[in-house]
């Protein structure tokens, strides 16, 4: 029973990656324009995530020390918001969306080109760590359906048969 | 005040009050999966919807947080009600697995008898398992996920009441789990509030895993005997060994303790403890009978005391010891021993501190009680590092912080916890806070921030003292710390415009005898601004031990009998002599100090140590050891082989406060009853102990009593005792000065006015030089919250979570040495005292500053210290391996 428990528990990994000390000084700016308000943690770990890519152990310690927020309570807010990762993404961040109007409009079939072609399923990363597949449920532009962002750029309309070009204009 | 009516009920409260208090205050039950009085409302668990009538429209609302209002009708049990809370239980059991035969927390769990009250019948929705592992990684505390029904109070009362903020609400959804960061163990104070707050088995006490059930448990109330707050305890005994301590939710802490209260009580069960007396034969300590011990002492201070007078023979008490204890063992020494050589360790911290409370308001002890902090708008914190050495009056501090939006002010040498709080941290080398304060002071009278109208009524004694703090200028205080003028003059201007300000001053060992000017200068601080003699203001003196305010009150000091009453005063005296039927000693005794001066050069030769490791507690251990080796009879009494039990001529062992009766005074005066478990105690009470000698030398009416009657006869001498009998304390203690049978105690002093008419601002002294401490580190004897003296160093538990031989360093200071956190530093005093330690980085040790925790034995830590300063200047270097 317990081994079952312990196979099932979806544990968090711990990040594997050290982050060398001198690259963690990076966080010091982002320290100084958020020190003093615990409000300003979300946009704090936004900008520090945009920085590493993720939010491995060190840097949410990091910013815990330094904006003076209880580690578990960051921990819990990265954990909550599906925005946050603790693992390291792709260099850019395919967001699929799988909305209702999407979904009808042929999202499901560029889904199954991206898990065939480029070898990812929902939630990982490619091995040569270019990308990262996310399925989300609406962004908002349902007139443009399906729609697909990639990193910052949105891409609308599109015919199932080439995603896989858009795609390959990232590197 | 509203006034609303709670099914056809009547009830008036406070304005502000929820629903539900007021219907609790009613004495009608609402149920409740996510409140707790403790806690901000936070309406997560739905149960306590009511439906309430208000200008002819009926809503249904919870009533946790909603406030009562004039003329609401309200109504908590009908049908409708009934049903939507079983439809929220059956939506609760859904994920929540149903193996309450097998579970930890059946019969104490709040989920389960709420499913039995309401009657769930079936569960009408399908099962959703959710599978996480059982944690058991963690110090005393075990985590079982599975069961959680996130009511979130484990997480609210570590962040709202403890300041801790170690548990957080991790992942989301069907997910979301109690858990710290990247699931580590936990790494905090371990205070086991989050177990004792979880409803149901999420969170529990390991050792109450598969030992027993909170029903099967006997219950007795006692009061905790590590420090000096007198938190309540419930020892949960199951087959007549403690399983379980709990505090009951309507004791004055309202259910909250720290991790020696809660888990240091198997010192009790320490495979350590003495159980048969030793005497020394031959050289080395052997067992021998309770007779021939107790006729070895009796003998033994008969025959020093006729051979060289009775002040060859001392006494040292201790703060561990009931009131009753402390009072008879005075008695003894004064009538039987017929000597005034009796102290105690608070004679060196605890006394000093309350001793400028009281030429300047007229007691000696603190003015209000602990309750009360949290409702202050500033704090001003002197040397107090709450979170180390009183973790449940911190939580007050905590409260009146984020609640009351209070300043925090730390005047430490320490970076204390509480500095992170929104106040002011000014730092000052051990032992001169009393500069700050003056300074504060100095700055509030120049600026005029004081009403002098009232202060005119009340207090004498303005002129000299404002005369006396020509030199105390915030300016050049400051440039003499070393800090920011301005942060001076912010501190005393928070405090004073304060509305209600606490000032917090708490012993321990980095605390000079000279702490009695600190203490005068708080007492002087709260008076300009009048922060005396009303709710939620005052000044605290928090004691290190159990009863070291009880030992005080009850004269266990070589100048002063019970109630702080004078040896020179012939009334006094003779009172005494009346009621003890004997001739007391007239000349004042020697303090500790003294005495082992004394005890040197031959002029005490018999010392009886009554619970008190004086050779590891007291400062200068080479002199203690220097007298030691000089006495002809040591007796030592006391529950474990201290290092000077080690050295005694007869060692009588004795029984834990968790089996004896009697009382102890907590540093809010409270006098509180303690019970015997039911456990069968090991060795003797210390009061038995002093009958059976008391029969022996003499005199078998001494300590003939049971410790009812004795507290009756303290009522007869000690006026602020008068009105106190074992009949009234009952469970939630009786708080002195209590004057008749009819008072019920006095929360909150100098109400009504001072005893001595008014009070007397007393003049400050010119600053003190701060020694330089070029080249040199200054060693911080500090005080961690997991021990009590070197008394906890006996408690397996507690040892498990911090065991001894670490210092706490600054990371600079590391990186100048060159070491690493886990390397050995050698640290080394101006003789030939050294000591290695294994260092570890902590933003608590300013730069220059070396922590070492004075509790445990083995590192000696009094080789550096001296009676009369509190500066220890050492060197630290890596230690070569």
């Amino acid at each position: 029973m317990q081994e079952r428990d312990a196979l099932l528990k979806k544990k968090v990994q711990d990040s594997v990656e050290q982050i060398p000390r001198d690259k963690l000084e990076l966080l010091d700016p982002i320290i100084e324009k958020y020190q003093g308000s615990t409000s300003y943690l979300i946009p704090a770990l936004k900008e520090a995530q945009e920085m590493f890519g993720y939010l491995p152990m060190e840097v949410q310690r990091k910013l815990s020390k330094g904006l003076n927020i209880p580690a578990p309570h960051i921990y819990g807010v990265v954990t909550f918001y599906s925005f946050f990762t603790i693992t390291p993404r792709g260099r850019h961040t395919i967001r699929l969306c799988l909305g209702t109007a999407c979904y009808v409009k042929g999202a499901k079939e560029m889904l199954e080109i991206i898990v065939r072609e480029i070898g990812i399923n929902v939630g990982e990363t490619s091995k040569d760590g270019r990308f990262t597949l996310e399925a989300v449920r609406c962004l908002g532009a349902c007139g443009l359906a399906p729609v697909m962002m990639i990193g910052e750029d949105t891409h609308g309309n599109i015919i199932p048969s080439a995603t896989l070009g858009i795609i390959e204009g990232y590197q | 005040m509203v006034t609303l009516t709670i099914d056809g009920t009547k009830v008036t409260v406070k304005k502000g009050s929820s629903i539900l208090e007021a219907a609790q205050q009613a004495g009608i039950r609402i149920p409740t999966l996510c409140h707790d009085k403790r806690l901000i409302p936070y309406g997560s668990c739905r149960l306590c919807i009511v439906e309430v009538t208000s200008r002819g429209r009926t809503r249904t609302m919870p009533s946790c947080f909603n406030p009562a209002r004039e003329g609401m009708e309200v109504a908590t049990n009908t049908p409708s009600l009934r049903e939507s809370r079983r439809l929220q239980l059956m939506l609760l059991l859904r994920s929540h697995p149903l193996q309450c035969p097998g579970c930890d927390a059946g019969g104490d769990c709040e989920l389960q008898n709420l499913v039995f009250e309401y009657e769930v019948p079936e569960l009408n929705f399908g099962r959703q398992s959710r599978y996480f592992h059982l944690d058991n990684d963690s110090h005393f505390i075990r985590f079982n996920m599975n069961l959680c029904i996130r009511c979130g109070m484990c997480v609210r009362i570590c962040e709202e009441v403890q300041g801790q903020s170690e548990l957080s609400f991790v992942n989301r959804g069907i997910e979301s789990e109690v858990s710290t960061d990247f699931d580590r163990p936990l790494d905090c104070e371990f205070c086991g509030q989050c177990a004792s707050i979880c409803p149901v088995g999420a969170i529990s006490s390991k050792w109450l895993v598969g030992t027993g059930r909170r029903f099967e448990l006997k219950d007795t109330s006692t009061v905790c005997a590590f420090c000096s707050l007198g938190c309540s305890l419930s020892l949960g005994e199951k087959d007549q060994k403690t399983v379980y301590v709990s505090s009951p939710p309507e004791s004055p802490n309202q259910g909250s303790l720290c991790v020696k209260g809660r888990y240091g009580w198997p010192i009790v069960y320490s495979e350590n403890r003495l159980s048969v007396p030793l005497i020394r034969k031959n050289g080395s300590l052997v067992e021998s009978t309770w007779e021939e011990a107790v006729q070895s002492v009796a003998r033994g201070f008969s025959s020093v005391k006729d051979k060289s007078g009775p002040d060859s023979l001392a006494v040292l008490g201790s703060q561990r010891l009931t009131n009753e204890e402390a009072y008879i063992l005075g008695k003894f020494t004064r009538t039987i021993l017929g000597t005034n050589n009796l102290d105690h360790a608070a004679g060196i911290g605890y006394l000093s501190l309350t001793k400028g409370l009281a030429p300047i308001l007229g007691y000696a002890a603190s003015t209000n009680s602990i309750r009360e902090i949290r409702g202050s708008s500033a704090v001003l914190l002197l040397g107090a590092d709450l979170t180390e050495t009183h973790p449940v009056a911190k939580n007050e501090v905590i409260l009146a912080s984020s609640r009351m939006k209070a300043k925090v002010i730390v005047v430490d040498s320490i970076k204390t916890k509480l500095t992170d709080r929104d106040g002011i941290f000014l730092k000052v080398p051990p032992g001169f806070e009393d500069l700050v304060v003056n300074s504060m002071l100095k700055f509030i009278i120049d600026e005029g921030l004081f009403d002098r109208a009232s202060l005119d009524l009340r207090v004498d004694g303005f002129e000299s003292l404002s005369a006396s703090l020509e030199s105390y200028s915030p300016e050049s205080i400051a440039s003499y710390l070393d800090v920011d003028p301005e942060m001076i003059k912010k501190a005393a201007t928070f405090f004073a415009k304060a509305e209600k300000g606490v000032i917090i001053l708490a012993e321990g060992l980095n605390k000079s005898r000279d702490s009695i000017a600190l203490s005068k200068a708080a007492t002087n601080l709260a008076l300009i601004t009048g922060n005396i003699g009303k709710e939620s203001c005052g000044v605290y003196v928090f004691g290190e031990k159990a009863n070291a305010q009880g030992a005080i009150d009850m004269g266990l000091l070589p100048d002063s009998l019970p109630g702080n009453q004078s040896l020179s005063d012939e009334a006094t005296r003779s009172k005494f002599e009346n009621l003890w039927n004997c001739q007391l000693p007239v000349n004042p005794g020697m303090k500790a100090e003294d005495l082992f001066k004394a005890a040197e050069e031959g002029k005490v030769k018999g010392l009886y140590v009554v619970a008190e490791n004086f050779i590891d507690n007291y400062p200068n251990r080479k002199q203690l050891e220097r007298a030691l080796g000089k006495l002809e009879f040591l007796v030592v009494q006391d529950m474990f082989m201290s290092s000077t039990a080690k050295m005694a001529d007869v060692v009588l062992p004795v029984a834990a406060p968790y089996e004896k009766s009697g009382t102890f005074t907590s540093a809010e005066r409270r006098v509180q009853l303690l019970n015997p478990s039911s456990k069968k105690k090991i060795g003797k009470t210390d009061l038995e102990i002093f009958s059976i000698l008391a029969n022996l030398m003499g005199n078998p009416e001494l300590a003939s009593q049971s410790c009812s009657e004795i507290m009756d006869e303290i009522a007869s001498v000690v006026p602020m005792y008068a009105g106190i009998s074992y009949d009234r304390i009952g469970s939630d203690g009786l708080t002195w000065p209590c004057v008749d049978p009819e008072d019920s105690g006095s929360p909150v002093l100098y109400e009504g006015g001072f005893p001595l008419g008014k009070a007397r601002l007393v003049p400050a002294d010119p600053p003190r030089i701060i020694p330089e401490n070029q080249g040199y580190y200054r060693l911080i004897p500090t005080i961690t919250k997991f021990h009590s003296g070197s008394f906890s160093e006996w408690s397996p538990s507690l040892m498990e979570v911090c065991p001894g031989r670490f210092a706490e360093m600054n990371g600079k200071d590391m990186s100048t040495l060159g070491v690493n956190e886990g390397d050995l530093v050698k640290v080394s005093g101006n003789s030939d005292n050294s000591l290695e330690l294994t260092v570890k980085e902590s933003r608590r040790a300013l730069l220059g500053t070396i922590l070492v925790p004075y509790h445990f034995s083995e590192n000696r830590l009094n080789l550096f210290s001296d009676w009369g300063s509190v500066e220890i200047l050492v060197s630290v270097e890596k230690a070569s391996k």
